[in-house]
């Protein structure tokens, strides 16, 4: 570890050759896993994750880097192997920094240090249980909880040291059914920025347990899906990962700022169907993608990106903002010490609407209901986007009828969001893993159930009919 | 400060543990990237990871840290004892004495780590003039990078056992987009070597903007079954899929398509694929992660399925030798692959393309995380390539989307090409391959 007057010593190192900001980003995380496979312990592991990373910032460039260990000898090379890269003269130089611990304002009720091995283990088995006699066609279950207990500090030459600590855990249940050669999966992954309180008193893993269960006979039984251009209804919840590929990505500064997303000079302007409007909130109570402060020590906040279907705002963060002459909005982060940090998303969603999730079946003539979807991909430069769905229906006469399999949508998020025709009021969040130029980190997805009038739906069923 | 491994064993050893094992993997790099004309940006990055299991008991402990300091060895004693003590399930928990023979080479090259931040600089800038320079039609370098790398890997064992390799690589990244009217597409290319002296700019230039230029125009085909050759990227991506179908403890645990089909015709006879961690390679690894030594092997031989991936643990249960595919992922090892080569056939790729009336080339997969489900082979994907039209390429297609399923397709081969090409994303040396009928959805 490294104290105040080493962290300026170490700061003013990198300032020598013209930077005008830097930052030391030090995280100490204690994660724990324990695996339950076919009703048994099958693995458990603790892993310490320790290091620190370290940025400088010269007008429009950065460098970075980082080192595990933590100490003013290596700093101090770090940063001056860092500061190498520029060739101007000095512009800033730091005599004082605050020290700050920030309010964890989604502090455990439960910690998990107070929790021991065999109350998980317990916990897991419940829900695991009943999803593995649920059906003699239920081949393999398992369950999991991943645990993280971070502390991080982030020394800055904005004039701070600011420690922060966070809690989040995930626990997830999958199952594989077969029959006749056929096997299909199941999964639920439920998670959050809190203690084991979560799990304990807000997740009912049985019920869980049953529900993945009956999703994965349901993809068992089911026909291959029809490909073609048809509407689509996408359930709320996990559905909102359409969202999160075709819209949120794209809003990301450092694809806007470089002018290479398809949203990119377009605030104030109609970028999607005056039903939609949507959020990014990384300060929702608990929220899995919810922080204290960003990666760079700004408070995360509620942003509004789309109202009534014109564009208000970027998530935006301090380096990329420097190309749009606009400050960071609390979006800034990282995987870990490992990696740079850029603008992400945090806990994005679709806002309610007014229609009823039955109103908008009942209007469906011929089309796909994706109750629920599996992830996908963008390309933030051309909008082009996928996902997959894993729990479908074909709806005729405005009834949901038989279940499909197989089925993927692409499309552009241009024309997606202009083709969202019903909005529900249905709003949920689920929870996801985010990859992209910073790493993988946790996000919530989140909509209430939505129509897209027209959109092109992969599969192996043939014709549309 | 180094990890004191003695004392580790040592206290292994006083805690009653049956066998133990460290493995250790340090890395570090340096990567460059430049936008409009200057150093953008540029990271320093060193580090290490130690993986240390135990068995106690007969059951494995694991455990994982990133901090080297005197408590070290207690921290590794203690979690290895905590996870252990939970652990069910009655799986051979198996340290490895040794291979009988490892065939220990080095592909180790110092002058790939040339720390020359200006000398690269420079050459990545003018790698983007001269993409800008390329054709007018091409709009915008939306990144040029390089990156070097460095990795060490060391395996000790309380039988013993010393392992270790190193090596180092670099590879050159371009991302360019190309505009005509209001339509954006994007061309991408990765190159990746051990060689430093195997990097052809002109070449890399020309492939980053012929694979956006190619694309101006793109339109969806009509949805319906073609005869499609897939590019040597995309038919390692598929075949990859079908490889991870070979996991023994998938076999086992009878969530795999491939469960009793060993030695069996699976796929086309047209297909042998073998599987070399012993070329050198960017993928070049003497020893697994468990400490089995690794050999040539094939994974399918004329579509006949030759052998399951196997780990230690899984090969105890199916009472067969060890195959050196265990890679390390915390306590568990499971089954992976080092460099596959996919054997060539006589065709060149031209003479594929000639021979079809009304098809389809894909060059692009796209949502495979998502759109492929792993334990049934079927899979729904985005996909764009070109027509095939009276035996040429023709009009680009983006936004298409292709499905299948992986033993059904495969089973359709017309023809294997003889245009191998390394692919560094699947880590498989392929050639393009033309599938006879498959699903395409467009307009």
């Amino acid at each position: 570890m490294i104290n105040k007057s080493q962290a300026i010593q170490i700061l003013n190192a990198g300032l020598k050759t013209g930077a005008d900001y830097a930052e030391i980003f030090i995280e100490d995380k204690l994660s724990r896993v324990i695996v339950i496979e076919n009703g048994k312990v099958d693995t458990s592991t603790v892993a310490r994750t320790c290091g620190a990373g370290i940025r400088l910032l010269n007008k429009l460039n950065s460098v970075y880097g980082f080192t595990n260990e933590v100490n003013v000898k290596s700093l101090t090379r770090l940063i001056t192997s860092l500061a190498d890269a520029f060739k101007d003269k000095q512009v800033l130089s730091i005599d004082e920094l605050k020290t700050k611990k920030v309010r964890d304002k989604h502090a455990p009720e439960i910690p998990f240090s107070e929790v021991n091995d065999e109350e998980i283990i317990t916990y897991l088995k419940e829900g695991e249980e009943v999803a593995r006699n649920y059906d003699k066609r239920i081949i393999r279950t398992g369950a999991q909880l991943a645990i993280n207990e971070t502390k991080t500090t982030l020394i800055s030459t904005k004039g701070f040291i600011l420690k922060d600590e966070k809690t989040h855990a995930r626990a997830a249940l999958s199952c594989v059914a077969a029959e006749n050669g056929k096997i299909e999966t199941g999964f639920e992954g439920p998670g959050a920025s809190a203690g084991f309180e979560f799990f304990k008193n807000t997740v009912d893993f049985k019920a869980l347990g049953e529900r993945v269960a009956k999703a994965a006979l349901l993809m068992l039984e089911a026909k291959e899906c029809p490909s073609g251009k048809m509407p689509v209804i996408i359930g709320n919840g996990f559905g909102g990962v359409l969202f999160h590929e075709a819209c949120g990505h794209p809003l990301e500064a450092s694809s806007v700022s470089k002018n290479l997303s398809v949203f990119a000079n377009k605030i104030g302007q109609q970028i999607a169907s005056p039903l939609v409007s949507a959020i990014d909130d990384g300060t929702i109570k608990n929220g899995w993608g919810s922080n204290n402060i960003d990666d760079e020590g700004n408070p995360t906040q509620k942003t509004v990106l789309i109202e009534n279907g014109i564009l208000k705002n970027y998530l935006i963060d301090d380096f990329n903002g420097r190309r749009m002459g606009l400050k960071g909005n609390g979006a800034c982060r990282r995987q870990s010490y490992k990696y740079e940090p850029t603008s992400r998303m945090s806990n994005t969603f679709i806002c309610n609407g007014n229609s009823t999730p039955e109103e908008i079946i009942k209007a469906t003539k011929l089309g796909l209901y994706a109750k629920s979807l599996g992830g996908g991909s963008v390309n933030p430069v051309t909008g082009e986007f996928n996902f997959a769905c894993s729990e479908a229906y074909m709806v005729r006469d405005g009834k949901v009828c038989e279940p499909v399999r197989g089925a993927s949508v692409i499309g552009t998020g241009q024309e997606i969001l202009m083709n969202i025709d019903m909005v529900g009021n249905d709003l949920e969040r689920a929870q996801g893993m985010c990859g992209a130029a910073s790493g993988s980190i946790p996000v919530d997805v989140g909509q209430p159930t939505i129509r897209l009038s027209s959109i092109t739906v992969g599969g192996n069923g043939g014709e549309l009919k | 400060m180094k990890l004191n491994e003695k004392k580790f064993f040592e206290l292994a050893k006083e805690s009653n543990f049956e066998a133990a094992d460290i493995f250790f993997h340090k890395g570090a790099s340096l990567s460059l990237s430049v936008f409009h004309g200057e150093l953008n940006s540029l990271t320093q990055n060193s580090g290490y990871i130690i993986t240390a299991r135990g068995v106690v008991n007969g059951k494995f402990g694991s455990v994982t840290t990133e901090v080297i300091d005197k408590n070290t060895p207690e921290f590794l004693i203690e979690s290895i004892k905590r996870t252990a003590k939970v652990i069910e399930n009655d799986d051979p928990s198996i340290i490895f004495k040794g291979s009988e023979k490892y065939h220990k080479k080095s592909t180790f090259n110092k002058d790939v780590l040339t720390n020359d931040v200006k000398g690269k600089t420079d050459l990545l800038l003018d790698i983007e003039k001269k993409l800008l320079a390329y054709d007018k039609r091409i709009a915008e370098v939306v990144s040029v990078a390089y990156e070097e790398s460095y990795s060490e890997e060391k395996l000790s064992n309380s039988y013993g056992l010393k392992l270790a390799q190193k090596q180092a690589d670099y590879s050159f990244v371009a991302e360019v987009t190309a505009k005509q009217g209001e339509e954006v597409r994007t061309g991408f290319k990765v190159f990746a070597s051990l060689d430093p002296n195997e990097f052809d700019e002109d070449k890399f230039v020309k492939e980053v903007a012929e694979d956006a230029l190619s694309k101006l125009g793109s339109t969806q085909c009509k949805s319906k079954k073609y005869p499609v050759i897939l590019n040597p990227e995309t038919a390692s991506t598929l075949l990859k899929f079908l490889l991870q179908s070979m996991d023994a403890e998938d076999i086992q645990k009878h969530s795999s398509f491939l469960e009793g089909k060993l030695n069996q015709q699976i796929v086309s006879k047209k297909l042998t694929i073998v599987e070399d961690p012993l070329r050198k390679s960017i993928l070049f690894k003497y020893f697994d992660d468990e400490g089995v030594a690794t050999n040539k092997k094939f994974l399918i031989k004329k579509g006949v399925l030759s052998t399951y991936l196997y780990t230690l643990q899984s090969a105890k249960k199916d009472g067969v030798e060890p195959t050196g595919n265990g890679y390390r992922g915390g306590s568990k090892a499971s089954a992976g692959t080092a460099l596959v080569v996919v054997k060539p056939g006589r065709t060149s790729e031209q003479n594929m393309i000639s021979s079809i009336n009304e098809g389809i080339y894909l060059n692009d997969l796209q949502g495979l995380h998502a759109g492929m489900n792993a334990q049934s082979g079927n899979f729904s994907l985005q996909a764009a390539g070109f027509m095939i039209r009276n035996g040429k390429l023709a009009e680009p297609l983006s936004l298409i989307t292709v499905a299948d399923n992986l033993l059904e397709m495969f089973n359709k081969v017309k023809t294997v090409g003889n245009n191998s090409e390394f692919v560094l994303r699947t880590g498989f040396d392929c050639p393009s391959i033309l599938i006879s009928k498959m699903a395409i959805s467009g307009k």
